[in-house]
């Protein structure tokens, strides 16, 4: 659905306040600090990517699901549901969603337990995909209802095609904006801004990778509230700083460790 | 399949946190505690159930219509129900009020205002009342409201490039007594059915659903994706029925549980009122995949008397109406040529005396009668589909199957499922003839076999809500 952004549930319910966001967020930032908790998302982002890619998803099927998990722990915190299951259940509603033919669940599971075997042992070791569909299943209705039914996710690559086309076609600067807009994921952005905005600012730090001065009337006739634009590039230019000094190979374990967990049924 | 999560003591991790878990069950509200609808059932299909509902707490005394949809979680029609209808926002197009998710059964169900008519039973009605020679009173300008409002529901849909893919009159509701008494609200936009190849195949469940009636003729031809055009084609034909009614391509439906798009019977339907393609009017007919077959099955020479104009003559439409010139150009064949739902609106039809009005009914008395409620017996049910399947060709204007009509009757009888005749409309039906603003439909009317009437309608009465 194209659709119109401006009466759509994402812009009425899904774009947040970056307060209230960190006020939700305290109950795991007692526990993490920020560029922990930031550390963890990144990982599972990476989980969604990887298992969407083995199951042949389109990037904005990714994306989507990616957003999904992040407007999840938006509002709950890590604790309430593990995000290693919350993380395919999201791939799972995001393809059904987005009409891109049935996983079936012995599929889903099994591509699980192979991700996380062969290109994820370096967080969880010998230890395997703990998660049956069952789970997946009753998992999938505590996240449709925690995203208030709201499933349609506008995301940021068909505006930055529109953007890229207004400029003259230029096949390197998509492909840069492009992978930004994809690293994007990997902080709040998708929550705080509207996605023509995440767009425009993936623009901006491809241009500036590419010494492309001469963009910048471009971007002075775009009438977008420049601040805006600022913060987002803040927000990616941070996730790159924090990528140069950090190994998450040799880190995640100790993260996932420190990360809060949900509590089981007091025995009787 | 429900709460067990925690029971598997020796997994490693656990799913989800107890408080969290808890505190989420509180505040889920569940739909039985909210609504009354036990025996209110008012349509079944593959789609899954349809109740009348009204709130318990009595804060207001609205009717709802209550869908629970078939089968258990959410398959992808689902999800692409629930995912579009949350975003889609128009008068004339349903409105899904709310989502609830029954956790324990693992039902999904969605609640909707309640609409009380649809073009099924409405056409229905005209029908029975034709064949015994009795007028229904309707506004002049009804049938022109009807196809305005659906146009404006599509046209939002396509332009949000929403296609509805199921197009029938019994997905076009019209409401009843109330704020919006008269308006019209698409419903169930054929969500994913492309996609998903359904487990069982449709015809088992519901042979009114897979009517090739409605599919226009590059579908038939194996046509791969659905368009716009597809829907404006079936758009043609409900206004076509609207105006006569009778379904315009009707075909007898023996071989429906077939897999293969192509379909003899129904495309030769379309030629014997449509005339058989020229070339010059759809030149992109030999692009299609079964050119071949059509080739080898059809002779052009067996259709040369045919023309769409001739055929709505002998059903009272003259061609120099702009009821037809509008008709003419939804019932395009070549779907490159159909016109799009936004230029149909600007059609002069509707800019000729009487005007389209908001209430399809203009302020007159509804002749229809209320939805009558269905007998919760899902086993007899299934195993009554085939002469389910029957009673939907007694439809058919020269039916010969009397004997089937006679079981459909005992079927009835049986089930003691009563047509609900009682509405306040029901007394003034026929009150207000020969005034002015009524417009005497052919020749119709409910006559003395209100009974049998109503009874045909019993089994089949499967349409989307």
């Amino acid at each position: 659905m194209a659709g119109n952004f401006w009466q759509s549930s994402h812009h009425q319910q899904w774009i947040l306040d970056k307060q209230d966001l960190i006020r939700d967020r305290q109950h795991d930032l007692a526990k993490l600090s920020e560029e922990e908790y930031q550390k963890i998302f990144n990982f599972f982002a990476s989980i969604i990517q990887v298992l969407g890619e083995q199951l042949k998803l389109r990037q904005q099927v990714i994306a989507t699901a990616t957003v999904y998990f992040k407007r999840f722990y938006a509002r709950n915190s890590l604790k309430c549901i593990d995000p290693l299951l919350l993380a395919p259940t999201c791939v799972f509603l995001a393809s059904k969603v987005e009409e891109f033919g049935v996983i079936s669940n012995s599929r889903l599971i099994t591509t699980c337990q192979t991700v996380i075997k062969n290109k994820f042992s370096y967080a969880y070791g010998q230890q395997e995909f703990p998660y049956r569909t069952n789970h997946i299943l009753e998992c999938e209705f505590y996240l449709l209802e925690n995203l208030d039914c709201c499933l349609i996710v506008y995301q940021p690559y068909r505006p930055l095609l529109l953007f890229v086309q207004d400029i003259g076609q230029d096949d390197q600067l998509l492909t840069y904006a492009w992978r930004i807009v994809n690293d994007s994921l990997r902080t709040d952005v998708s929550l705080l801004y509207p996605p023509y905005q995440i767009a425009i600012g993936a623009l901006h730090i491809a241009c500036v990778m590419l010494g492309k001065e001469n963009l910048k009337p471009w971007f002075a006739e775009l009438n977008v509230d420049m601040d805006k634009i600022q913060e987002i590039v803040r927000s990616i230019i941070n996730l790159y700083e924090m990528w140069k000094s950090y190994d998450e190979k040799k880190e995640i374990q100790s993260l996932l460790g420190k990360m809060p967990k949900p509590n089981p049924a007091p025995q009787r | 399949m429900g709460d067990n999560f925690q029971s598997n003591k020796t997994m490693a991790s656990v799913m989800m946190d107890y408080e969290f878990k808890m505190k989420t069950q509180n505040e889920r509200s569940k739909v039985e505690d909210l609504f009354d609808y036990e025996g209110c059932k008012v349509g079944r299909g593959t789609y899954g159930h349809v109740y009348k509902a009204r709130r318990k707490d009595g804060s207001d005394t609205k009717d709802y219509a209550l869908k629970q949809i078939e089968g258990t979680g959410l398959s992808m029609s689902a999800c692409r129900e629930i995912a579009l209808l949350r975003e889609l926002k128009h008068s004339n197009v349903i409105n899904l009020i709310r989502v609830f998710l029954s956790h324990t059964d693992r039902k999904v169900w969605l609640l909707f205002d309640y609409a009380e008519h649809d073009l099924w039973h409405i056409i229905k009605f005209h029908r029975a009342a034709k064949a015994n020679k009795k007028s229904v009173m309707v506004p002049k300008g009804m049938v022109k409201s009807l196809l305005y409002q659906i146009l404006d529901g599509i046209h939002y849909l396509h332009s949000n490039w929403v296609l509805h893919r199921d197009l029938k009159p019994a997905n076009i509701l019209v409401m009843g007594e109330g704020p919006e008494r008269g308006r019209v609200k698409i419903a169930d936009m054929g969500f994913a059915r492309l996609f998903n190849a359904p487990l069982k195949p449709l015809a088992d469940l519901d042979p009114v659903v897979v009517t090739f009636w409605y599919r226009a003729p590059e579908l038939l031809l194996g046509a791969r994706h659905y368009t716009k055009a597809i829907d404006i084609w079936a758009i043609g034909c409900i206004f076509a029925e609207l105006l006569t009614s009778e379904p315009i391509f009707h075909c007898r439906q023996e071989d429906i549980k077939t897999s293969n798009p192509y379909h003899h019977d129904q495309l030769d339907r379309i030629f014997n009122v449509m005339g058989f393609p020229q070339e010059k009017d759809w030149e992109d007919i030999r692009k299609m995949p079964e050119h071949a077959t059509l080739v080898k099955d059809f002779k052009r020479s067996n259709y040369q008397n045919c023309s769409l104009s001739k055929y709505m003559d002998r059903h009272k439409i003259k061609p120099d109406s702009k009821a037809f010139s509008l008709l003419q150009r939804l019932l395009l064949m070549d779907p490159n040529r159909r016109i799009t739902s936004e230029q149909a609106m600007q059609d002069p039809y509707f800019s000729e005396d009487p005007l389209p009005t908001q209430d399809v009914f203009a302020g007159c008395p509804i002749p229809y009668p209320k939805r009558e409620f269905l007998t919760d017996d899902d086993q007899e049910d299934k195993s009554d589909s085939k002469a389910r399947q029957n009673q939907q060709q007694q439809q058919q204007p020269n039916t010969q199957q009397n004997q089937v009509q006679a079981n459909s009757h005992d079927h009835a009888a049986n089930n003691a499922k009563r047509m609900r005749m009682s509405g306040p409309n029901q007394g003034n039906a026929g009150g207000g003839g020969g005034q002015q603003e009524f417009h005497q439909q052919q020749q119709m009317m409910f006559g003395g076999q209100q009974q049998g009437a109503g009874s045909q309608q019993q089994g089949n009465f499967q349409q989307r809500f």
